[in-house]
């Protein structure tokens, strides 16, 4: 067995050593394990957590009186038994549990977490922020189905796109039946299972090539002052069925709607599953408001020669953490995932991915980007790859580069490859660094200052990701989005100087 | 390893010289290969009477890699007017390509002696891009890839930026290709050269090309071609080639000249028997 492990932090460090505060250097022993439960006391003595108990019982109550006097259908009622079982020996996570060393959740914790009640929606009927829409689309508001905002008529025959409550496909209903909850996650992927309100289900059948991609959009409008403790949460939940040879592009964005700062929680949960030779392109855009909570697992089980392409583009949120779970669960496998993080306020940036190889000739590429453009900024990469006894041949790359703007802005960088298979390719690299040298002199020798091929380079950086989203109309959208928050932080930046 | 420690400078008047240069030859020393021949102008400014105007004035220049403190120039010196074309030349790691970078004001180098005058101004007190934007323009020998920036947008700010110092307003995306577009042809490209990102995934031939085409794009008083025609096949070659000598005539560009830096290693000779050695061909 060969453990890579994490290119030590103090490495990274060296980098530059003034701009990133990373916390301990040294070498840690491999890990093997997934989840560590910090061992004062033994796993199976961990206890229930009040302060969870209560937070998932005012969710559940929130659930029985928001929801229609008709019984949930069965696969919800699983998915809400199954999740509150595990609440029940879930702590809250603190800076000791290894998933969360340098992600901080206590902000969460102290807030008088309200969860948001449909009634006040509403008012969106009128909202008119929605009319570019050019593909099918579903509006999710505070983590409730907006039907006047969702236009699905293009959608080919026998796919379904909606509410699991209104699921009136027997066989449809059978299969999310195997697969809701399937996969176990954290406490916040438990939290989210009993507060859902509905699973939206997005059901491709066999063979079934949907054409145009489908614009899952979600939108929270319910927010709590700066200043007030409340903390309003949403917990969307959406499982993605494609069946053999079927192919979807998902868009999945979301936002405040208004560019505040209000606070609130969205805690969110895809799962997707893909059949043989099944294809799923999945983009991911996340500008919610700088005082919210954005808590976010996508889960993939990917079955033989399926292929899955992930592109996410993150600038939001006070606090942002997403999960990617990836499972490959069949030979011959294709993943890629390509991300951009961007921290231009005093915010935190976290994402945690892992990739498990079980089967022969799996592939995968992983680009990781962040940039930190603010001194109170933070980003958090952790990305496991795991390679399995039977997975052979496989071909796993994995590349992370941090962009640091401001002194003292943050980036806790571990890649973290666990390879148990012997015939493979893996390759990783980590880098944090500043703008290349010879690049900027590039621009200079060719007449143009100093400060516009920063920000040229700076913009470029992202680039690499924006264009692996496939929707053109999706990539311009984000390089304006990209631009519109680097324009501000940069020319601050230049105050200062 | 003092590389330009001889003095060599190297005027040819139009009237006199031959039609055609080829500088890099010899008898003994160089491996027969392709070499760039640079036609000089059949008119230029020294043809109207008077003498030439200087460009370019090295003394004593020294300099040291900013990081290791290694000397790497230890007293160069050259002289370059208006309408000449100059070849440096040295075997491999002699210096040539540092000499061409500290003259346009890279980084990793630290001037410690001498002078350089352009215009008659104080080069070494300028920015890269404000050399730049007076006219000095160097090919790299190897230009960076700058992936997430296309060529026309690279393009298009090198060009504003240049418009700005003149006053000019600057031109769009769209005006701006109207401009460039008909400039692939010196470089025999075609249009999608444009949208690829500066060098990246370029060919040595197409990184060759593409400093051409700044230069085609931006104009020069005072060109350094960095070994522009190492690496090239022979297609690849004879569009640079062309490329170069067309922007050399008083048409396409009021005023070029080159200064061809060379791989071979000649430097011995120059030292030893000084610019005799190779006048004479
Ligand atoms: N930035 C640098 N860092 C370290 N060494 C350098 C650097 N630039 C040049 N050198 C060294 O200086 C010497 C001269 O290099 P160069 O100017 O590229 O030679 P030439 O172009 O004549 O082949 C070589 O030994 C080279 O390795
Ligand atoms: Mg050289």
């Amino acid at each position: 067995m060969v453990t890579i492990h994490p290119m030590s932090i103090s490495t990274l460090n060296s980098y530059r050593p003034k701009l990133c505060t990373l916390p301990r250097s040294g070498n840690r022993p491999p890990r093997t394990t997934r989840y560590k439960v910090f061992a004062k006391t033994p796993t199976f003595a961990v206890l229930s957590d009040p302060h969870v108990l209560r937070l998932a019982e005012t969710l559940e109550d929130s659930i029985t009186s928001s929801s229609s006097s008709a019984s949930p259908p069965p696969p919800l009622q699983k998915l809400r038994d199954i999740s509150s079982q595990s609440l029940l020996s879930t702590p809250w996570p603190t800076r000791k549990d290894e998933p969360f060393r340098f992600t901080d959740t206590s902000f969460i914790k102290n807030s008088d977490i309200q969860p948001i009640p449909p009634s006040s929606t509403q008012s969106v009927a009128s909202l008119s922020v929605l009319a570019d829409n050019l593909f099918p689309s579903l509006t999710i508001v505070d983590g409730y189905l907006a039907d006047s905002l969702s236009q699905l008529s293009e959608l080919p025959d026998g796919v379904f796109v909606g509410a699991l409550s209104r699921l009136s496909s027997e066989n449809i209903m059978e299969k999310v039946s195997k697969y809701v909850s399937s996969f176990q996650g954290d406490l916040f992927w438990s939290l989210n299972g009993v507060g859902a309100p509905d699973v939206i289900v997005v059901y491709v059948p066999e063979g079934c090539k949907v054409e145009s991609p489908l614009h899952l959009r979600f939108l929270s409008l319910d927010g709590s002052d700066k200043d007030s403790k409340t903390l309003p949460i949403s917990n969307p939940r959406v499982l993605v069925l494609v069946e053999k040879g079927g192919e979807i592009s998902i868009v999945e964005e979301y936002t405040d709607g208004d560019g505040s700062d209000r606070c609130y929680w969205t805690n969110s949960v895809m799962e997707v599953v893909i059949g043989d030779g099944a294809k799923v392109s999945h983009s991911y855009i996340q500008t919610q408001s700088l005082g919210a909570a954005h808590v976010k697992w996508t889960s993939v089980r990917q079955e033989s020669t399926s292929v899955y392409k992930f592109a996410e583009v993150s600038t939001g949120g006070k606090l942002s953490r997403h999960n990617v779970h990836v499972q490959q669960v069949g030979p011959d496998t294709v993943t890629e995932l390509s991300t951009f993080h961007l921290s231009v306020g005093d915010q935190l940036q976290d994402l945690h991915s892992k990739l498990v190889f079980d089967h022969p000739r799996g592939f995968s590429r992983q680009l990781h980007k962040c940039i930190v453009a603010h001194s109170l900024g933070q980003a958090v990469f952790d990305g496991n790859v795991q390679v399995n006894r039977d997975a052979q041949q496989t071909d796993a790359g994995q590349l992370t580069r941090s962009l640091l703007l401001e002194p003292r802005a943050t980036v806790n960088v571990k890649p973290n490859l666990q390879i148990i298979a012997d015939d493979v390719k893996c390759s990783h690299g980590a880098a944090i660094s500043d703008l290349e040298e010879n690049q900027l002199f590039y621009f200079q020798a060719r007449g143009i200052d100093l400060e516009v091929a920063r920000r040229a380079l700076i913009f470029s950086f992202a680039a690499e990701v924006i264009e692996s989203i496939p929707e053109t109309s999706v990539q311009k959208k984000v390089q304006s989005l990209i631009k519109d928050l680097l324009d501000p932080a940069l020319a601050s930046r230049e105050e200062k100087k | 390893m003092a590389l330009f420690t001889p003095s060599f400078s190297c005027r040819i008047p139009t009237s006199t010289s031959p039609q055609r240069h080829r500088f890099l030859l010899s008898h003994r020393t160089f491996a027969p290969r392709a070499t760039l021949a640079v036609e000089t102008p059949s008119s230029s400014t020294a043809d109207h009477g008077g003498a030439p105007k200087l460009l370019l004035e090295v003394k004593d220049l020294t300099a040291i890699i900013a990081e290791s403190k290694q000397p790497i120039l230890k007293g160069v010196n050259l002289t370059v007017h208006e309408g000449e074309v100059h070849a440096v030349m040295g075997k491999n790691g002699s210096g040539k390509s540092t000499f061409a970078k500290v003259l346009v004001g890279h980084p990793d180098y630290e001037i410690t002696g001498g002078s350089v005058t352009y215009k008659g101004q104080d080069l070494l007190e300028m920015e890269p891009e404000e050399r730049a934007v007076a006219g000095l323009f160097m090919s790299f020998q190897s230009p960076v890839e700058i992936p997430g920036v296309s060529n026309i947008d690279f393009l298009n700010m090198a060009y504003n930026a240049q418009r700005r110092k003149l006053g000019l307003p600057e031109l769009g995306p769209i005006e701006f290709y109207g401009y460039v577009a008909p400039k692939l042809e010196i470089v025999n490209m075609k249009v999608d050269f444009l949208n690829r990102n500066v060098n990246e995934g370029f060919s040595g031939g197409e990184k060759k090309r593409n400093e051409i085409l700044q230069l085609a794009v931006l104009g020069a008083e005072l060109a350094i071609l960095d070994e522009i025609d190492s690496g090239l096949d022979v297609d690849a070659l004879r569009d640079v080639a062309k490329a170069v000598n067309g922007l050399l005539t008083p048409k396409n560009s009021e005023n070029g000249r080159i200064v061809k830096t060379g791989d071979i290693s000649i430097a011995e000779i120059l030292e030893k028997e000084g610019y005799k050695a190779i006048s004479g061909i």
